[in-house]
């Protein structure tokens, strides 16, 4: 095919998928009963909420900013979820989706009329959240009392033996695969993220669209975050949930995203998500001492990184 | 200016065997393919010493991969390759520098925050430089060995001065000297001489400026020999001594310069005669004007500017480097602020403007940095074609953009005829007929030009002038900044002149006829 002609567009394309198949291989071998019992669908669990966040830091790499406080708004919906299921009931969840994008909006316009960097600007957001979900919570763990049925069913329903919200999360990545080829703003925001200048200048609404990309990262991570409490029944400012973020770029990372921006590929990044997700059973094992998992995480993330992230452009890396 | 009169030194590089030297560079069967397309076909080449060879060829006939084979980045199919008699294998630009051949880029690649001295000394490479101790400067050192490469050159910039307060003739010796400095050194220790490429030095520059770097060239054919590329073909002419042509990825033509006349060199090059264009008749004012200025200012920039743009008619704007018309042209199409003055568009005043709000209006602006301000590398020619939102709903037409790719690659002859390859794949003058086409489809009312010619071969010129002529025809108020006086002339139904910041003349071709001295005499 003409269009995969050469190397770096194979990798970007077929990068994710590959490594993803190459770790699942491998633990299949050396823990042949992983793949009988219950673990693709534990490992689809753990990696829907990475998947949600990863998802939403896509868009935001695309225009060539970073969000570093999405994971802590995640957390944030799922202490607000915890807090609101009770009294509101089914109306809970959409509360706080739109709390939540409203909180990634704000870091978009704040980003466009400060024109202060995403690194600098998240990095405050993620204090701020943190703190906010410590000061809500009183440190304490919130538990759903009442309405648990109306996020349950994300993870007690299953589909392929799958829970149903993995597939919700797929389906999602595809929306927003096709939102970012098939759409005028989503070509916009990837011509922002590959030369923001020229796309002002074609009359790109240049400050809307990084609104709308820090706005769908912030609802993303609202939706990580009724995973969560659907997953847990229960939030705080330290239990499941609070160490996504990592995570969560990482899997953007693994599933071919630029740095740099312009270059991205949701529906990959549902494989980086699970590949992300299953390197700490992998490393299990293969007999890793439980202490000494971090390593082999970083180690295994910069080699996938290496072998799926797009460097096309001048080899400049940021 | 502490090198002022400094005279020419013996050569820097003298020749350590006087009496046969061999050639600074041999190239025999050198050949590169990019899958089944063959960039560069075999060939063969030999470069002696005091000599200005002008490579000349279209936009995709192989000369940048030549060049990129040249200094490194790429590394050749098959062929030898020999520099001062030895055969080398260069791994990138540096090495190649190291080697004695260096490459001076029409975009710079000076550090604009460091001084002259610094940047110069900064390319010494591995080998280091006298200047430098233990990773510190000697800044006595520094700043003298810097003033003498200065010197050699004819220059007299101050080793002293920041880069970024130069002007970009100055910058471009300041450049010259870096890579002079390295490659002489390299060629005197192996008993050759160094080899400057410079890669269309000119099509930036303006004429005064020119007349600079061809002095500088002078002076560098005492040491060495250069090899110029540049798709001004009167200039090639002048400057060089020898004329290598390359067309469809081989030499066509190796030769003296002497007898060959403009037309031979554009019939080598695309293989055909050129037209010869008589003047059609200066279309007359007939309706309003599309777009109007009055009193348009902006401090440190212009002031109190008078335009008018008719429909069918092209204005030209001359003027030096600093007289303000980018700017000018700049702010017309929102993409900087105005401080005062009235703006109307189509009879309708403007009071927000931006350029969404101008492109709503009916404008239409080709920046003259393509890479930095226009094309979208790392998106498909296609979709740069189709980049302006237009209200029609927020979904893309995948056949819509197909159909229209097809179209406007015929209609302007874009190469290779792949409107899905990424944009930053096509060489520079393909680029530049593809942001040309993203605005010509959406048929302005008003179309702003900011040097459309740069870095196009003559016949891509040919092709963008006919496009903007018939964008006229078809009805477009056209404000040109043109790369040359000639092509102002040629296009411009009036041609407004430019000094300081001011219009300082103003010439309806229907009445005047001016000559580019007379618009000369009001640019300085």
């Amino acid at each position: 095919m003409k269009l995969l002609s050469r190397p770096d567009e194979l990798r970007q394309a077929f990068g994710p998928p590959a490594i993803f198949a190459i770790l699942l291989g491998l633990i299949a071998v050396a823990v042949p009963e992983f793949l009988g019992g219950g673990g693709p669908a534990i490992i689809a669990q753990q990696a829907t909420p990475i998947l949600l966040v990863a998802l939403g830091q896509c868009v935001v790499l695309c225009i060539g900013s970073i969000d570093l406080s999405n994971a802590a708004i995640a957390l944030f919906a799922s202490i607000l979820a915890a807090l609101t299921l009770g009294p509101l009931g089914a109306a809970a969840p959409v509360f706080c989706l739109i709390v939540v994008t409203l909180i990634g909006v704000a870091n978009g316009l704040v980003l466009v009329y400060t024109q202060i960097p995403s690194f600098a600007l998240t990095l405050g957001t993620l204090g701020v959240m943190q703190a906010a979900s410590l000061v809500v919570t009183g440190s304490n763990v919130v538990y759903v009392m009442d309405n648990m049925d109306v996020v349950g069913w994300l993870f007690t329903v299953q589909f392929l033996t799958l829970p149903v919200a993995f597939w919700i999360a797929v389906v999602l990545a595809a929306a927003l695969w096709a939102f970012l080829r098939f759409t005028v703003p989503g070509q916009g925001v990837m011509a922002i993220g590959f030369n923001e200048r020229a796309a002002g200048l074609s009359g790109q609404p240049v400050n809307a669209l990084k609104v709308l990309a820090f706005g769908l990262s912030g609802f993303f991570a609202g939706l990580a975050g009724l995973c969560v409490i659907s997953i847990s029944g229960a939030a705080s400012s330290i239990g499941l949930g609070s160490d996504l973020l990592v995570p969560s770029i990482a899997a953007a990372l693994v599933g071919g995203t630029a740095i740099t921006g312009g270059v991205c590929n949701p529906l990959n990044v549902v494989f980086g998500a699970m590949f992300v997700a299953l390197i700490p059973v992998g490393s299990a094992a293969v007999g890793v001492n439980p202490q000494a998992q971090s390593i082999v995480y970083g180690v295994v993330l910069i080699v996938a990184v290496a072998a799926t992230m797009s460097r096309a452009r001048h080899g400049i890396v940021k | 200016m502490i090198q002022t009169g400094i005279p020419l030194q013996a050569p820097l590089c003298p020749d350590a065997r006087q009496d046969r030297p061999a050639p600074i560079l041999r190239l025999s069967g050198l050949a590169k393919s990019f899958g089944p397309v063959a960039a560069v076909k075999p060939l063969t080449l030999t470069v002696g010493r005091h000599e200005v060879i002008g490579l000349i060829g279209e936009n995709g006939a192989g000369k940048s991969t030549l060049l990129k084979l040249l200094t490194g980045v790429h590394q050749p199919d098959a062929g030898t390759f020999e520099l001062n008699g030895r055969q080398v294998r260069l791994k990138g630009p540096q090495d190649a520098t190291e080697h004695g051949l260096g490459i001076v880029h029409q975009e710079q690649s000076l550090f604009t925050n460091l001084s002259v001295a610094e940047n110069i000394v900064m390319g010494a490479g591995r080998k280091g430089s006298a200047s430098t101790r233990g990773g510190l400067y000697r800044w006595r050192a520094l700043h003298r060995e810097a003033a003498e490469v200065l010197a050699r050159i004819g220059s007299t910039v101050s080793p002293a001065t920041i880069v970024g307060d130069l002007g970009f003739a100055e910058r471009q010796m300041v450049e010259i000297a870096r890579t002079i400095h390295v490659a002489c050194r390299t060629a005197e220790r192996q008993g050759g001489a160094p080899l400057v490429i410079l890669d269309e030095p000119t099509s930036v520059l303006e004429e005064a400026e020119t007349a600079v770097l061809e002095h500088e060239i002078a002076r560098l054919r005492a040491i060495g020999s250069v090899i110029f590329v540049s798709h001004r073909l009167e200039e090639v002419l002048r400057i060089c001594t020898r004329i290598v042509v390359m067309r469809h990825g081989e030499l066509v033509a190796d030769r003296p310069v002497e007898g060959v006349t403009e037309a031979d060199l554009f019939r080598m090059m695309i293989g055909k005669d050129r037209h010869a264009r008589t003047r059609e008749a200066v279309p007359p004012m007939t309706a309003a004007p599309v777009l109007r200025a009055e009193g348009l200012t902006r401090t440190g920039a212009f002031r109190d500017i008078r335009l008018d743009l008719h429909p069918g008619r092209i204005t030209a704007i001359v003027g030096t480097f600093g007289a303000g018309r980018e700017a000018l042209v700049r702010a017309l199409f929102g993409a900087e602020p105005l401080d005062g003055g009235r703006l109307e568009v189509a009879g309708r005043a403007v009071a927000q403007w931006s350029p969404r709000l101008a492109i709503r209006a009916g404008l239409a602006y080709l920046p003259a940095e393509r890479g930095v301000e226009s094309a979208v590398g790392g998106l498909s020619a296609a979709r740069n074609l189709t980049m302006v939102p237009q209200d029609r709903g927020w979904l893309l037409s995948p056949a819509g953009r197909r159909a229209l790719a097809e179209e406007w690659f015929s209609r302007l002859d874009i190469r290779p005829n792949l409107p899905g390859q990424d944009l930053a794949r096509f060489s520079g003058g393909n680029q530049q007929k593809v942001v040309l086409a993203k605005w010509l489809r959406l048929k302005p009312r008003v179309l702003i030009l900011d040097h459309p010619l740069r870095g196009l071969d003559p016949g891509a010129g040919a092709t963008v002038n006919a496009c903007i002529r018939a964008a006229a025809a078809e009805g477009a108020g056209v404000l040109l900044l043109a790369d040359t006086l000639e092509e102002a002339l040629d296009l411009g139904h009036e041609i407004l002149v430019m000094r300081d910041g001011e219009i300082s003349a103003r010439f309806d071709r229907t009445t005047d006829d001016p000559t580019t001295l007379d618009l000369l005499e009001k640019m300085v």
